[in-house]
């Protein structure tokens, strides 16, 4: 790799290692300070590392080094585990991942862009490395590669996910059942959604529904007193998240906005003997209760289809065994799906993420060849940067001889003129540097520029 | 002036089909390009014909809808107009691609019919009857607009109900979404329907006191006209069919089922009046010889040559 340094990625992740390893690897934030900090230590007296960013989810630990051209990363990186007392061994072991230089940034750009992603385009990864190199930027400025590097991967994850559908449709089973939802409501704010049963399961579902806004709950159980813990539960939950959305504040201070708010009056438990009742004012019946025999029969349904003029009815059986009883989908306008149905929603979704990989890639590897070429140049950087600093100040000089001398007029429009002078020097400059027939003459050129040109040389004349 | 007029004539039906290629193109890929430009396309287009419209109509003193070329056109550029206002009022922009493609049909038939210039039908220089006539085609088609939307529920909803998780499943708007689009285009088309009855009206009468007029005819202009009397029955049944959506909570299959049912009733029902019933509606065209010669009586001259034959 051109340049002062270099850029490395060691990663253990779901696709090189199973929980057991990854567990191993993890380093929670306290961690990934230390790690940092003894990163920045060890380049006080040995200079070899640039910089560091930890990133660590449930997935995958990845660790990005920029250390200095011809250091070697990986003792570094081992020094630094050892000093923390992390399990080094894990990154150079076979369950690792390691990459250098652009190999290292197509990682990651792949990386923030969902394609390395357990579930293909998943959004979560991208804050999850935001929040990674915002600590690394609270601790230790990375250097200017890995700086660059991460910028580049958040526009790469942004344009891939803008740009193609990597990220559109549900890919989870409860997120299945609120999009299957909206193929009948659109705007779930103004309809009833009923929970019955108040397990695991249907807390989880009820979660996403309230989530997407959905107008109001009902928990339905055959014991009341758990639906109407569940409920407490999920109205403190939204209570709590709208709050801190309303307010964008957290903790203690949420907590006392919340009680002037009140609780979250969309949610509600009923008796198992109103289940009838409670069918016929919703539009969304989800139902997940563990009894062994269907507990939703076709006269209720029927009995709750009378009233509502047309309007369909969606039901969702998310039990094993099923809670809705087979007949009750040959009922007109009542739509009755199973977890095979969601299951074949997420399969189609999945493939059609996958179709839009071709298209991901060449966005990525547009981004790419404009880091390559940042990459390139940047050797060039700080003796051009010299140049344009002694540029600027004969333009600033001559400037003000005329501003004595002339109008103030004159001397904004010759300070115009040699801005325009100076781009077009420096334009053609960094055009031939480029165009060198081979890195040692481009090397030979810089010197000549740094002899003529630099501080030291302009302090001397 | 002209050459620019006869270049943008020959540019709108290229125009039309490269914005139901935009659509097309969102409908199977939902590329945030074609998301965003499909709308912006359509409503220049819209602007676009409008403008065009407006020079033709100046140029010829008359309502441009005299041959079928231009009425094709006007009926292309009634079902993009109408369309881009439901769009904009639900946001849903999927179903574009039928409306638009319909629209390019029309546009492309337009071009390939005669221009027919020699043969109009000079009542569309009389404002009333040119209101009448506009009123009545937005109308329609705003009410076919209702039509393909029920279509659409009813086919979704049997893709549902057979868990059919395909193309149309994932691209088509709530069947919720659908429901409403339809019935905004009702709303749309029935106050249009009305106004462009009680206009054909007052223009009837109008008509009626004119001098010169032949007296078969003004005894023939009457509102118990069977073309009228259908028209009131269609606007009634949907003016019926909206109170029962907002006062009465008709909702779903069975409201998409009765707005396709109205829809095909006037179909066959406006064919059978035409067919078996006598009716002032009916205007054979005339010769260029009785629009290039005015006379002080035209209007007159025109109603009698074209609802007698004479002259």
């Amino acid at each position: 790799m051109a340049g002062a340094t270099s850029l490395h990625v060691r990663s253990i992740s779901h696709k090189t290692a199973p929980t057991a390893v990854r567990e191993r690897a993890h380093l929670t934030e306290e961690r990934a300070v230390e790690l940092m900090d003894a990163l920045s230590a060890g380049s006080a007296s040995e200079p070899a590392c640039v910089s560091v960013i930890p990133v660590s989810t449930c997935n995958r630990t990845e660790i990005y080094l920029e250390v200095k051209d011809g250091a070697d990363a990986d003792a570094i990186l081992r020094e630094a585990l050892a000093a923390i007392g992390a399990d080094c061994e894990v990154f150079f072991s076979e369950h690792a991942l390691r990459l250098d230089g652009l190999e290292a940034i197509a990682h990651l750009y792949r990386l923030a862009s969902g394609m390395e992603s357990m579930m293909l385009g998943e959004p979560q990864i991208t804050a999850q490395l935001k929040d990674a190199y915002r600590l690394a930027r609270a601790h230790h400025e990375p250097g200017p590669g890995l700086l660059r590097a991460f910028q580049g991967a958040f526009r790469a994850g942004k344009r891939v996910r803008t740009e193609t559908r990597i990220s559109t449709g549900a890919v989870s089973v409860a997120f299945a059942a609120v999009e299957l939802s909206r193929k009948f409501f659109d705007r779930l704010g103004k309809h009833r959604a009923l929970l019955v049963g108040a397990g695991e399961t249907g807390a989880l579902a009820a979660r996403h529904f309230l989530q997407h806004d959905i107008g109001h709950l009902t928990v339905v159980n055959r014991s009341f007193e758990r639906a109407e813990a569940l409920a407490a539960t999920l109205r403190d939950e939204q209570s709590r998240q709208l709050v801190e959305a309303d307010l964008d504040i957290e903790g203690e201070s949420a907590d006392s906005a919340r009680a002037l708010r009140g609780p979250d009056s969309r949610i509600i438990a009923r008796p198992w003997d109103e289940l009838g009742a409670a069918i016929a004012n919703a539009d969304v019946v989800l139902s997940t209760t563990g009894a062994t025999e269907p507990v939703i029969l076709p006269a209720m349904v029927q009995a709750a289809v009378k009233d509502r003029h047309g309007l369909p009815l969606f039901m969702l059986d998310i039990a094993v065994p099923r809670d809705i009883h087979p007949d009750v989908a040959k009922i007109g306008n009542v739509f009755v799906f199973g977890l095979e149905d969601l299951d074949e929603i997420v399969q189609g979704n999945l493939a059609a993420r996958r179709g839009q990989i071709p298209h991901a890639e060449r966005l990525i590897g547009e981004e790419l060849a404009e880091f390559g070429q940042w990459l390139e140049d940047i050797d060039m950087r700080p003796t051009v940067a010299e140049f344009r600093a002694y540029l600027e100040e004969l333009k600033d000089k001559q400037v003000g001889f005329v501003r004595k001398k002339q109008s103030d007029e004159l001397a904004d429009e010759v300070d115009k003129n040699l801005q325009l002078f100076i781009k077009k020097v420096l334009g053609r400059s960094m055009s031939s540097l480029r165009n060198s027939e081979s890195r040692e003459e481009r090397a030979r050129h810089l010197e000549t520029l740094r002899a003529l040109f630099s501080a030291e040389e302009r302090d001397a004349d | 002036m002209t050459a620019l007029v006869t270049v943008l004539t020959i540019l709108l039906p290229i125009l039309y089909l490269a914005v139901w290629a935009d659509y097309l193109w969102l409908f199977y890929t939902e590329h945030p390009v074609a998301r965003r430009t499909c709308s912006r396309a359509a409503a220049a287009v819209v602007i676009l014909h409008m403008g065009v419209m407006v020079i033709r109509g100046v140029a010829l003193q008359r309502l441009p809808m005299g041959t079928q070329a231009e009425f094709m056109s006007a009926l292309a550029l009634a079902l993009l107009g109408t369309y881009l206002v439901v769009e904009r009022r639900l946001r849903a922009k999927n179903t574009g691609f039928l409306t638009t493609g319909a629209a390019g049909l029309m546009m492309l038939s337009s071009a390939i019919f005669e221009p027919g210039a020699a043969q109009v039908n000079p009542l569309l220089s009389d404002p009333g009857f040119a209101g009448h006539a506009v009123l009545v085609l937005l109308s329609y088609t705003a009410l076919s607009l209702s039509f393909l939307y029920a279509i659409l529920y009813l086919v979704l909803a049997r893709q549902l109900m057979r868990r059919r998780f395909g193309l149309l499943f994932r691209r088509l708007p709530a069947l919720e979404t659908l429901e409403r689009m339809s019935v905004v285009s009702v709303e749309m088309g029935v106050p249009l329907l009305f106004l462009a009855l009680a206009l054909g009206h007052l223009w009837m009468y109008d008509l009626a006191d004119r001098p010169g007029l032949d007296p078969r005819l003004a005894k023939a202009l009457t509102p118990w006209d069977a073309k009228i009397l259908f028209s009131w029955v269609i606007f009634l049944g949907y003016t019926a069919g909206l109170a029962g959506h907002r006062f009465l909570g008709w909702r779903g299959r069975r409201m998409n089922i009765m707005a396709v049912a109205a829809f095909v009733t006037i179909v066959v029902g406006m064919g059978a009046v035409h067919h078996f019933f006598p009716t002032f509606h009916k205007f054979p065209t005339m010769d260029a010889s009785a629009v290039a010669s005015p006379r002080a009586d035209a209007p007159a001259y025109a109603a009698n040559h074209l609802l007698t034959g004479e002259r």
